[in-house]
């Protein structure tokens, strides 16, 4: 991360507070964020971390019920936080772009994915049929699919989901934006597919510059593709920094423990790794660490009140009163189950 | 439960589940899709079974096959001695009722009824078979969820109440009621994050273990599986192309597919240095063309490695156990792919660039 000129701040998001439930209940608390030109970002968390709530917030299409009750949302320096419905549509696609999980669901079954990509072209950048047929088949064929021309005219059913998602971020990308916000992107893929589509944003990243905001629960695939990695935990940000610091050293003990139960790149029979326990009800109000429930190393101090992000190095926060503790930074491979059985640690729970 | 450990004891050196050649064709007419095409399985108790292959490669039709719900068009699926496959009428619904083979699905959100109890669910296939008075249902029922270690303060719950992890142990206490001989797993953990996943995984391997319960698993994650399966068996588009123990085919796999499938899967390590990289297994613009003509082999299309050879489809055959590895002991240690070049590959990849030029 040192050594390189300053790179353009895309996205930023600043003690970014989300309520549901007509404000009812916070799920997202204080979220700070940046993602750069040129740079993908990782968010990573169980379901219901608030991940998700985070990017439809930097979209600006949050669910009904749920608003932005404090902090801002700036884009490319410009803070878009109260932006009107107009100035939001006129920021998607050609400033902002985003892919879901289940591509066949935000594209329409009975019309071609040509016409589709097509139609964007034409209200967006306001291109003729013909222009825009030929710039929608050379971003078929930016996003890897063979045949082009073939695929221009097939409809979403006679598209593999690879296939379909690549014509997502086709349509994501079409009208040059530069921040792509992909959530659980290649989740629903399979592992030979999912591999080419992380090498595909891996490739808009240093060929267009493109901005990339990852969201998985899959630390496993964040560490593959992501420059930074945010860890999110009952909505709030519990550790954040340069990918390969948090994976050789992280300093969050939920952090720790999501990389204990990670995919290893190990094939072999081993004891599969559980975190104990269950996250803090959306919303709930907790005077101290929100992960202390679940925390082997928790003491007093954790539950005596507000516990804020601990700087550890330029870059890298952990939100831990040990954070700077040498022993905590040692304990990734300790507290070991001790091969107790499934069941007998589930009837703990 | 008990009928598990009696079966399995009576039938020491035949497989309960024989799958021999089958063919499952479905749509008809132009529509026609052959799903399956020659799959021979046998699975023996107390075996957990990893069955991975991308979408569309008939892992799931399988499954559905092994439980009746498809007819093959060719071939034999004999369970616990009896061709289940030409089944019919009464016969047919007295084997779906005995509840010998149960199936778990992904998505327990849409496979659970929403508007019933977590008691209802698991005790309503008990109730359709008949036979038991509403305490001895009421027995199975807390007797499954303890077995899944669910406790019994959730049996009012409605599936929309508990989470996700705990909504997929209610599948599985449902089928575990049924008293099974064999569990199916569609994709158990596939909608779950990595420490509920690594939970019901768990939680299989000790089904297993305690109730010497034969169970297949479907899973596109490799590595988790790894950690509790004993035989892996990679299907690709409708063909078995290797089967064997999981320890030996993770450490050196003779199929290239099984080598890409591998190399594909994200992980927080390094992959080990010798391990072959999703470049080496890939086919580029560069490679010479393979061959496409009818009969070919069916990852032709995709290997890198595809020679002349190549133009017919390779049975599945044994492959030889390198040196100092053990030799074949019993049927379940059968390791076999379906490759003409298993041999020669390996060495092929490992010239290959690992890094784009």
């Amino acid at each position: 991360m040192t050594g390189k000129p300053p790179l353009d701040e895309v996205l930023a998001l600043d003690d970014l507070h989300v309520t549901v439930h007509d404000g009812a209940a916070t799920a997202v608390r204080g979220v700070s964020l940046s993602v750069a030109a040129g740079e993908i970002v990782g968010l990573v968390g169980e379901s219901g971390s608030g991940k998700t709530l985070t990017c439809r917030a930097a979209l600006g299409v949050l669910p009904k019920g749920c608003a932005v009750a404090r902090g801002t949302v700036a884009f490319e320096r410009l803070d878009v936080t109260g932006l009107s419905r107009r100035g939001w549509q006129r920021l998607h696609g050609t400033g902002m772009g985003a892919v879901f999980q289940d591509p066949a669901s935000y594209l329409n079954p009975n019309l071609t994915v040509g016409s589709q990509l097509a139609e964007v072209l034409r209200v967006k950048q306001r291109l003729s049929r013909r222009e825009a047929r030929r710039r929608s088949i050379e971003l078929l064929a930016a996003v890897g699919l063979h045949g082009p021309e073939r695929v221009f005219h097939q409809i979403p059913a006679e598209l593999s989901g690879g296939m379909l998602q690549r014509v997502m971020i086709a349509i994501a990308i079409c009208c040059g934006p530069r921040l792509l916000i992909a959530d659980e992107a290649t989740t629903a893929l399979d592992v030979t597919i999912q591999a080419e589509i992380l090498e595909l944003l891996r490739d808009l990243r240093d060929q267009r510059g493109l901005a990339v905001l990852f969201v998985s629960h899959d630390l496993a695939v964040i560490k593959e593709l992501c420059d930074k990695i945010v860890v999110f935990y009952a909505g709030e940000v519990v550790e954040s920094g340069p990918a390969a610091e948090i994976i050789e050293r992280p300093r969050h003990p939920y952090t720790q423990a999501l990389l204990r139960v990670a995919s290893v790149g190990d094939f072999g029979r081993r004891e599969l790794r559980v975190i104990p326990g269950q996250p803090p009800r959306v919303g709930a109000d907790i005077a101290g660490c929100r992960f202390a429930d679940r925390c082997q190393a928790a003491a007093g101090e954790c539950r005596s009140g507000p516990v804020s992000l601990v700087p550890l190095s330029p870059a890298h926060q952990a939100r831990c009163v040990r954070a700077t503790d040498p022993e905590l930074a040692s304990s990734t491979d300790s507290a070991s189950p001790g091969g107790a059985s499934a069941a007998a640690e589930l009837a703990a729970r | 439960m008990t009928a598990a450990v009696r079966k399995a004891g009576a039938t020491g050196t035949a497989p309960l589940l024989a799958i021999a050649g089958v063919d499952v064709v479905l749509g008809r007419g132009w529509r026609a899709n052959q799903v399956l095409s020659g799959v021979d399985l046998d699975i023996w108790p107390g075996q957990i079974v990893g069955l991975v292959g991308e979408t569309g490669s008939g892992k799931t039709t399988l499954a559905r096959t092994i439980v009746g719900l498809v007819k093959p068009r060719a071939g034999r699926v004999v369970f616990d001695g009896t061709d289940i496959s030409g089944l019919r009428g009464a016969a047919r619904k007295r084997e779906r009722r005995s509840g010998h083979v149960q199936l778990v699905f992904q998505d327990p959100l849409r496979s659970l009824d929403p508007d019933l109890t977590v008691a209802e669910i698991v005790g309503e296939g008990l109730r359709i078979r008949g036979g038991l008075d509403a305490g001895q249902i009421r027995d199975r029922v807390t007797g499954a969820l303890a077995k899944v270690g669910l406790d019994a303060t959730l049996l009012e719950r409605a599936p929309g109440q508990i989470s996700g992890g705990q909504r997929q142990r209610v599948s599985i206490a449902r089928a575990l009621a049924a008293g099974p001989l064999l569990l199916l797993c569609d994709e158990p953990v596939s909608a779950l994050d990595a420490s509920n996943r690594n939970y019901i995984l768990r939680l299989l391997a000790d089904l297993r273990d305690s109730l010497h319960l034969p169970i297949v698993i479907i899973s596109h994650d490799l590595s988790s599986l790894a950690g509790i399966a004993d035989r892996v068996v990679v299907l690709y588009r409708g063909r078995i192309v290797e089967d064997g123990p999981v320890s030996r085919v993770f450490s050196a796999p003779r199929h290239p597919y099984t080598a890409l499938l591998m190399a594909s899967a994200p992980s927080v390590g390094d992959q080990g240095g010798q391990r072959l990289s999703v470049r080496q297994l890939r086919r580029t613009s560069a490679d010479p063309p393979s061959p496409d003509g009818e009969g070919a082999c069916v990852f032709a299309a995709r290997c890198p490695f595809a020679a002349a050879v190549c133009a017919r489809q390779p049975p599945l055959t044994l492959t030889t156990v390198p040196p100092g590895k053990g030799a074949v002991t019993t049927p379940a240690d059968r390791w076999t792919a379906a490759c003409h070049r298993h041999r020669e590959w390996g060495e092929l990849a490992s010239q290959r660039p690992e890094h784009p030029q």
